[in-house]
């Protein structure tokens, strides 16, 4: 058990900041997720909190106690990577026992077996015991290396991508397992991962990393219904949000939304948000990307009043439903059908896009200015679960 | 464009020493397919399931055991895969290094010595095509996977082949050029329509690309039907379980009577489901099988709702989704809604389980069973 503190963390690699300037405060028995793209620098973070690394500036704390020069033996951590490192030559019982047999954490061998078969149960393994690692499934092996970590009372569990080697079926599945067993690791845990699916399922909280920065922290609700950015946004989410750069006419109590679609002007009128028109009014705000989720558009393939005429550009089945992208010329809008439709390519679509479901960004910047229905939002993305 | 068409197709590879032999020994094992011209079809199975293998041979690669292959009515056994009229995409793209995106598109028509000018024409035709105009000076190692990938297919079509043959082509890339490479193949397809088999092991692009799917386990032919038919009516529980994601639901069920209805009921669990009347021509009390349903064919009922009341054992929030598990025995039974509501594990729901949705399969074989028509 243990609160984590990073304090303006840097740590270069050559000429290159792998992480430049993190902070972040990770609470105690927090599931706290690392998320981001490849080479943000999420496995650089935990390789420091594992003192594998040494920041070059900053500090790393637990529990208000300064780690940075503290040997990684004595940090009492528990890692799991994401190719599991079992010894081969070892039974899948002497694998878990191993921490235990270590010099440092040296504990008798009825205690081991109490420890060994509390951990197997709960990685639901007992009756693999016996075997080696190369009688084992890529699934089981990465219970294996699970089940080695929580032998132990660790200060904080780091998992490095435990489930990037499994096949989609299976990580699924361990992730469901994981989940039901996160309330019984009883310890504070870090997770990276590059999947959103995991990160929002997993994480009581999410910090998305990008380029060595900590570019959002928050649940997984706030991430997903208030992203801090364009990038954040366009994580989260499957098919990806859609972006309509557009410009908003404001002309007395009646605001309109104009943007072109195959070289043609559309304009809709925004449906009224208080807290949207007034952060409108007060940035005089002309220019927006408007961040619509693919749940949120309607279509048709016949003619409707209010609807846009775009192009569609592929129909394809994601599993239990399918996405329609259509072409708009600079920009394409994603949107979910169910499956089988019979849809030409190249034909005629008509869109309309559910506005008061929406996010605004700026589209200089492409930060987070408003979205609809944000006190909402907030009061319900906030609202933490504590366990 | 042709037509292909494999009759009794067997492979065995002859490996001595080997045990003795068993049905299991063939990587093929009768298959039987008829692809219709302009047809995309795609050959899933997990790995080792013989779709590689089956592809070989259609490419001249690999000796047929037993068995033909026509393409259109010609007999191909015994041509030599440079006259089989085949286009071929790999998972490596196996480009030549030395020669520029022109060069190794162009290579094939150059070794069959094609005039320059027809080459150059064929080249600026296809270029288009795959979004490689603006690459076409640039050396492979400065490409990045898409890049390499479109080039790889370029090549295989600048031949004009009878059929096109890919092996796994997007495995190499990660997620997000994987799903855009997706759309760009199905959109040239759509546009040169050619006959195309197509090798994945991914049940999301075979469901998302091809018109139909034969889905192979053990060298033998699970089912061949269009993304629909596997997906609403598979022929058994492999097929069941390898499409769809996450996958259905399948459950060891027991069939009991009360008063006049039949209901699955599940073992240490008190969820009960009742059954179509169309499966009661094939059921009794006590009849054992396997019963399948969609994680998005069991939902949350409303308050006054009749389903059983059960306990969530897991709740993952997924943005755009939430998927909720439920323990029926040793199972895990998933749901999945769109609800926003929020729930957490211990919390107690209504569920209902929509029974006309439901498949049965037999215990021991897999096998589908079905009402009597």
């Amino acid at each position: 058990m243990a609160r984590i503190k990073f304090e303006n963390v840097k740590k270069t690699f050559g000429k290159v900041y792998a992480l430049d300037g993190i902070s972040f405060e990770i609470h105690d028995n927090e599931f706290f997720v690392l998320f981001g793209p490849a080479g943000a620098g999420k496995t650089t973070i935990l390789n420091c909190v594992a003192g594998i690394l040494i920041p070059d500036e900053g500090t790393i704390s637990f529990n208000d106690q300064l780690m940075n020069l503290v040997d990684p033996a004595r940090r009492n951590v528990a890692m799991v990577f994401e190719n599991y490192a079992l010894y081969p030559n070892m039974t899948v019982y002497d694998n878990m026992a191993s921490p235990l047999r270590s010099k440092l954490y040296k504990t008798d061998e009825n205690t081991i077996k109490e420890k060994v078969n509390g951990a197997a149960k709960m990685m639901k393994m007992e009756n693999l015991l016996e075997r080696l690692p190369s009688q084992l499934s890529n699934g089981q092996k990465q219970r294996v290396a699970m089940g080695r970590a929580l032998v132990r009372d660790p200060n904080v569990f780091l998992m490095d991508e435990p489930l990037a080697h499994l096949d989609a079926k299976l990580r699924n599945a361990m992730r469901t397992e994981l989940k039901e067993m996160q309330a019984s690791l009883g310890s504070t845990c870090i997770y990276v991962t590059h999947d959103f699916m995991e990160a929002m399922a997993l994480g009581d909280r999410i910090a998305i990393i990008n380029k060595g920065k900590i570019i959002q922290v928050g649940s997984g609700d706030e991430i997903y219904y208030m992203p801090t950015n364009e990038f954040v946004a366009s994580l989260m989410g499957e098919p990806q949000i859609n972006i309509i750069p557009s410009t908003i006419k404001a002309e007395g109590n009646k605001y309109d939304l104009c943007f072109d679609v195959l070289g043609k002007e559309i304009s809709m009128e925004m449906p009224v948000d208080e807290k949207v028109m007034a952060k409108i009014d007060e940035l005089d705000l002309r220019c927006a990307d408007i961040g619509i989720r693919p749940q949120h558009i309607q279509y048709s393939f016949e003619k409707i009043e209010g609807y846009f005429k775009a192009t569609v550009y592929s129909y394809e089945s994601i599993g239990n439903k399918s996405v329609i992208i259509a072409d708009c010329g600079d920009y394409q809008i994603r949107m979910i059908a169910p499956n089988g439709l019979r849809v030409q390519i190249d034909s005629d679509i008509y869109i309309s896009p559910e506005v008061e479901k929406s996010i605004v960004f700026d589209s200089g910047s492409k930060k987070y200015i408003v979205r609809y229905d944000e006190e909402t939002v907030k009061a319900f993305a906030t609202k933490q679960e504590v366990r | 464009m042709a037509g292909l068409t494999l009759e009794h197709l067997f492979k065995r590879y002859d490996n001595s020493g080997k045990k003795k032999k068993t049905v299991n020994d063939y990587a093929v094992n009768d298959l039987n397919l008829k692809c219709e011209q302009g047809e995309f079809v795609a050959f899933l199975g997990p790995s080792g399931c013989g779709k590689t293998t089956t592809l070989r041979m259609i490419a001249g690669l690999e000796e047929i055991t037993h068995g033909n292959i026509y393409i259109d009515d010609c007999l191909i056994n015994n041509l030599q895969p440079k006259d089989r009229k085949i286009g071929l995409a790999f998972e490596d793209y196996a480009m030549y290094p030395p020669l520029d995106v022109y060069g190794n598109v162009a290579f094939n028509l150059r070794a069959k010595g094609v005039d320059k000018a027809e080459i150059d024409r064929r080249v600026r035709e296809i270029a288009p095509l795959m979004q490689i105009e603006d690459l076409l000076e640039k050396m492979p190692v400065k490409l990045s996977g898409g890049q390499k990938q479109r080039v790889n297919i370029a090549r295989a079509i600048i031949r004009e082949p009878e059929i096109l043959l890919m092996d796994e082509p997007l495995s190499h890339l990660d997620g997000k050029s994987r799903q855009a490479m997706r759309i760009e193949i199905k959109r040239l397809i759509n546009k040169i329509k050619c006959t195309t088999v197509y090798v994945t092991h991914d049940q999301l692009e075979a469901m998302s690309l091809a018109d139909r799917i034969a889905i192979i386990n053990f060298g033998v032919l699970q089912q061949f039907g269009t993304p629909t038919e596997v997906y609403d009516d598979p022929a058994n529980e492999f097929v069941a379980s390898f499409i769809g994601e996450p996958p259905m639901n399948i459950l060891e069920t027991k069939i009991i009577k009360r008063n006049g209805v039949f209901f699955f009921s599940f073992e240490n669990s008190n969820l009960e489901i009742t059954v179509p009347q169309r499966y009661y021509s094939v059921i009794h009390d006590g009849f054992s099988c396997k019963v399948g349903v969609r994680p998005m064919d069991v939902m949350i009922g409303g308050e006054d709702s009749k389903g059983t009341s059960e306990q969530i054992a897991t709740f993952e929030n997924l943005g755009d989704e939430r998927r909720i598990g439920i323990h029926v025995g040793n199972d895990l039974l998933m749901l999945i809604t769109e609800d926003e509501k929020r729930y957490k594990s211990g919390d107690i729901i209504k569920l209902e389980v929509r029974g006309e949705k439901t498949h049965l399969f037999d215990i021991a074989t897999g096998a589908r069973i079905r009402e009597k028509p």
